[in-house]
């Protein structure tokens, strides 16, 4: 230790070995890893003509993951889907299957972050948000999800008089006042970044996962299927129904994570949907609740529950009508129910009447109870 | 004059840089902790100045880190190496204009390289965000004043070396060694894919781990038996508490990337070597604590003594508490939430900044023979105390908050999971407010014995003014 030389060469040793196994060990292991395709051919080698992923980022593209970067976008959202067994990201529905190495091979600043105070953005890009909305949630999150930490960035875009000059139009609630806003060309270049970001495509080394929910689920349809006499239009309507209900992605229901597969909810905390007189019961009810959520004291069965129902949906309140129409009328002709199906008719016209309602504004039993205007 | 101890002239020679270095970190605290306030402030509203691009949150969060690891953490470091290893070797600090100069230029390059995030130049990677054209004059102004620690290294009178030297060269060798390998992998030669984030994280973490620890660690080992006047309790196994750090600290930082999208051996041996890491732990705080607690009496009057001791205490706690959380179980749970910040302030500020504290309250008298009034240290020390264990313990409990709810999909993102943890945020903003008043006593003190003219001046302006 007294000798000065001998000391550095220890400590850069110590150091340099550290350095040869993660840094240099990692980039020969996978450093140069290339696009490849989904399959590969039984020799291991991709076929001519096959389609190869990851594709790059088109030009605007990678020019807006320079805006992500310098806006630090990065230290609230990661861009990385773990693993089943070291995470939820699959279950939240963040992506069909975990992240790999391959996925950022073209990427020039590979993002992946690690605090999530908002979402993963990993498959932003799948969660079928068009560009106005994204460039509404840029400008403003505040006015889609109101709880939203995600920062405003209304440097980004300027604020014009005239609707026609204008992409996205901000609605005030409260006071009805429109804001007619048009983006700028970094705010354009972010939108077509966040928009390219998908794992949409299998690759040798992954496939897309399936929950263990989603296998049973098949094999209870099966069943079911058989035993059931219903017409076809009715079937369809159940079966697609039965979709939105167990799908945990974008565009499902993720019902099934509460009220559980087999609809009885989970004691105190879920209120069961078999046998459930909400269910059987009203219409308007029933998709009033599928917009808007429910929260609050409410009674099912003679049990009491007190618990919040967010606006269900991926995201939260994007149900269509017709998911609605299907979701409910799959709830009332499952585990021993039986009721009239609901039509996206119905549901529209639900829809109409709530015109106003601040959207997430989740409805409580009293207000569903009173009587309908 | 003739009659002054060997110790003293050195003092004197250490003044200029020890002086320049201390002031500019106090202002780099409070250009921090101003960062940290407004960025507090954001997450519990978020439109709070939202309308200016450049105090947007991404920005002021990662400038926070920046100004406080390379500002503060950096120029506390030149500080407080040059002068214990100046008193250790016995040698007079020479060149002093020399380091002054490159104090000059580390101090704007970070200037400029914190105005560049600000205005948009960052580039993403954890601690290496301040944009590439600052580099190189980090990079040269670091080599000046490590050439300049050498030689009052080299000139030492006594041959043997002991664990003060040991960490603080060694914490001065490995950053810019650190700096070079990220900037190869970073710009130079650029690894592709996620191979990117390996460097960038193990860079990162390495630079807690291998700069500011060590150097914290060096501190303590040379304050406390000095302040003590006795030996250190079971010194012999100080050498094995360092290499065991310099051989595992930089394998286990990687542990942060369990589960993310790079080969899974890399994360693995990063948990391994965290676990063994309860090894060299155990042996400093074997060391200070059986030392500090055979003279708690004499640890609790000596201010200085005490901030060291908070952070070795400090030292010990979160490096036990990083233990546990790099368990995958537990992993699973914390990783990503807001647990982060935890580690981060629990290593920068609870261990290293609390023991540059007292090496600062320790040599500054002896350096500038002015006396800091003790009533001023205490209440800097009562401050940061409670600031501290409060940011903390909010950061704490709400990350595991933040992982627990995560952890349930049903549960809406932000509507449920982020809003069960804004109460924390808001704990957070008042806790910074209160380190943020605490650090300006720091500064104030620290600037009073250094520039005591100008106080001087405006007092005897006041008593002109009073007749
Ligand atoms: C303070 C932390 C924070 C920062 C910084 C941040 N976000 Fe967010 N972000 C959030 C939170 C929290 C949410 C969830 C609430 C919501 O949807 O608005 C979110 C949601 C989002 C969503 C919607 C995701 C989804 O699946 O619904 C997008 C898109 C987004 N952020 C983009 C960005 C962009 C682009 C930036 C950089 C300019 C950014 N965010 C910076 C916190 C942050
Ligand atoms: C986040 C968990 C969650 C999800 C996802 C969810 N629910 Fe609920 N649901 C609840 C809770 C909690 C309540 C009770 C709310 C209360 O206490 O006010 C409830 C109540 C209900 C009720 C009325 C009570 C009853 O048991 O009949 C219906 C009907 C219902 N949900 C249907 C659905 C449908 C359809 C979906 C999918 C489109 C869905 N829920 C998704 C949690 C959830």
């Amino acid at each position: 230790m007294n000798n000065l030389a001998k000391f550095i060469v220890g400590i850069f040793l110590t150091l340099g070995i550290a350095w040869l196994a993660f840094v240099v060990g990692a980039r020969s292991q996978y450093g140069d890893l290339s696009p490849t395709a989904s399959v590969l051919e039984d020799d291991g080698t991709v076929a001519e003509d096959a389609e190869l992923f990851p594709i790059a980022l088109s030009g605007i593209a990678q020019q807006g993951a320079k805006e992500y970067a310098s806006l630090g976008c990065v230290t609230c959202h990661t861009q990385q889907v773990r693993r089943v067994e070291t995470g939820f990201d699959v279950e939240r529905g963040w992506g069909l299957r975990p992240s790999v190495p391959r996925d950022y091979v073209l990427q020039k600043h590979v993002l992946l972050g690690n605090s999530r105070i908002g979402p993963d953005l990993a498959n932003l890009g799948l969660r079928d948000y068009s560009d106005e909305w994204l460039h509404q949630h840029i400008f403003e999150p505040q006015s889609l999800v109101p709880s939203s930490l995600c920062p405003p960035s209304p440097f980004l875009y300027t604020e014009v008089g005239e609707e026609s000059e204008s992409l996205v139009t901000i609605t005030n609630e409260e006071d009805a006042s429109d804001r007619y806003i048009k983006p700028t060309i970094r705010a354009d270049r972010l939108v077509a970044y966040l928009q390219s970001l998908k794992q949409d495509y299998e690759l040798p080394e992954i496939s897309f996962l399936k929950s263990e929910e989603e296998d049973e689920v098949e094999a209870v349809v099966s069943v079911a299927d058989k035993s059931t006499d219903a017409p076809k239009w009715l079937q369809d309507q159940i079966d697609q129904g039965k979709e939105v209900y167990m799908k945990a992605a974008t565009g499902g229901g993720m019902c099934f994570t509460c009220h559980q597969v087999n609809g009885e909810g989970l004691v105190g905390q879920f209120p069961p949907l078999a046998g459930s007189d909400w269910v059987l019961g009203s219409k308007d009810r029933l998709i009033k609740i599928s917009m808007y959520g429910l929260m609050g004291e409410i009674e099912v069965n003679g049990v009491k529950y007190n618990n919040v129902m967010a606006p269900p949906g991926i995201p939260p309140g994007s149900l269509t009508d017709e998911q609605i129409a299907n979701v409910l009328t799959y709830i009332r002709n499952d585990w021993g129910n039986s009721a009239s199906a609901v039509s996206p008719e119905e549901v529209a016209t639900v829809r109409a009447s709530l015109k106003g309602r601040a959207p997430m504004q989740m409805f409580t039993a009293a207000e569903l109870s009173s009587p309908v205007q | 004059m003739s009659t002054d101890s060997p110790d003293k002239i050195i003092d004197r020679s250490a003044k200029l840089v020890f002086s320049f270095f201390i002031s500019s970190a106090g202002l780099w605290l409070l250009v921090a902790a101003l960062f940290a306030y407004l960025a507090a402030a954001k997450l519990t509203d978020p439109f709070f100045l939202s309308t200016y691009e450049f105090l947007t949150y991404g920005k002021i969060k990662v400038s926070q880190a920046n100004a406080f690891v390379y500002g503060w953490g950096g120029n506390a470091i030149f500080a407080v190496s040059i002068w214990i290893l100046a008193r250790l070797s016995q040698a007079e600090v020479r060149g002093s204009i020399f380091l002054i100069f490159a104090g000059v230029i580390w101090n704007l390059a970070i200037t400029f390289g914190l105005l560049g995030i600000l205005d948009g130049h960052m580039s993403g990677h954890e601690m290496l965000e301040m944009p590439t054209e600052v580099w190189p004059a980090m990079l040269i102004s670091y080599l000046i004043i490590t050439f300049l620690i050498l030689v009052i290294h080299r000139s030492r009178q006594i041959r043997e070396t002991i664990a003060p030297q040991w960490f603080i060269l060694a914490a001065i060798l490995w950053f810019p060694a650190l700096f070079l390998i990220a900037w190869n992998g970073m710009e130079l030669n650029p690894a592709r894919g996620t191979v990117q984030t390996v460097l960038s994280m193990w860079y990162g973490q390495s630079l807690i781990w291998l700069w500011l620890t060590p150097v914290a660690l060096g501190a303590a080992y040379y304050l406390i038996p000095a302040i003590l006047g006795r030996t250190i309790d079971k010194y012999y196994l100080a050498i094995f508490g360092f290499w065991c750090i310099a051989a595992l600290a930089p394998w286990s930082v990687v542990h942060h990337l369990e589960g993310g999208p790079v080969p899974m051996w890399i994360p693995a041996i990063g948990t391994v070597m965290s676990i063994a890491m309860v090894f060299p732990i155990a042996v400093a705080s074997t060391n200070f604590h059986a030392t500090a607690f055979m003279d708690i009496g004499k640890v609790w009057d000596s201010l200085p003594l005490r901030f060291v001791i908070f952070g070795t205490l400090s030292y010990t706690v979160s490096s036990y508490i990083g233990v546990v959380f790099s368990l995958p179980t537990v992993a699973k749970i914390t990783q990503f939430t807001i647990i982060n910040e935890f580690h981060f302030n629990q290593r920068v500020y609870g261990f290293f900044s609390m023991i540059i504290f007292g090496a600062v309250y320790f040599a500054l008298p002896r350096i500038t023979n002015r006396e800091i009034p003790k009533g001023a240290k205490s209440f800097h020390f009562w401050t940061s105390t409670f600031g501290v264990l409060l940011l903390l313990l909010a950061y704490l409990i709400g990350g595991l908050t933040h992982g627990v709810l995560a952890g349930q999909p049903s549960l809406p993102w932000s509507s449920s999971v982020i809003q069960s943890i804004q109460p924390y945020f808001l704990i957070t903003k008042f806790a910074f407010v209160i380190l943020a008043f605490s650090q300006l006593v720091f500064v104030v003190n620290v600037w009073r014995v250094i520039f005591p003219n100008p106080i001087s001046f405006i007092e005897s302006c006041k008593k002109e003014a009073g007749a």
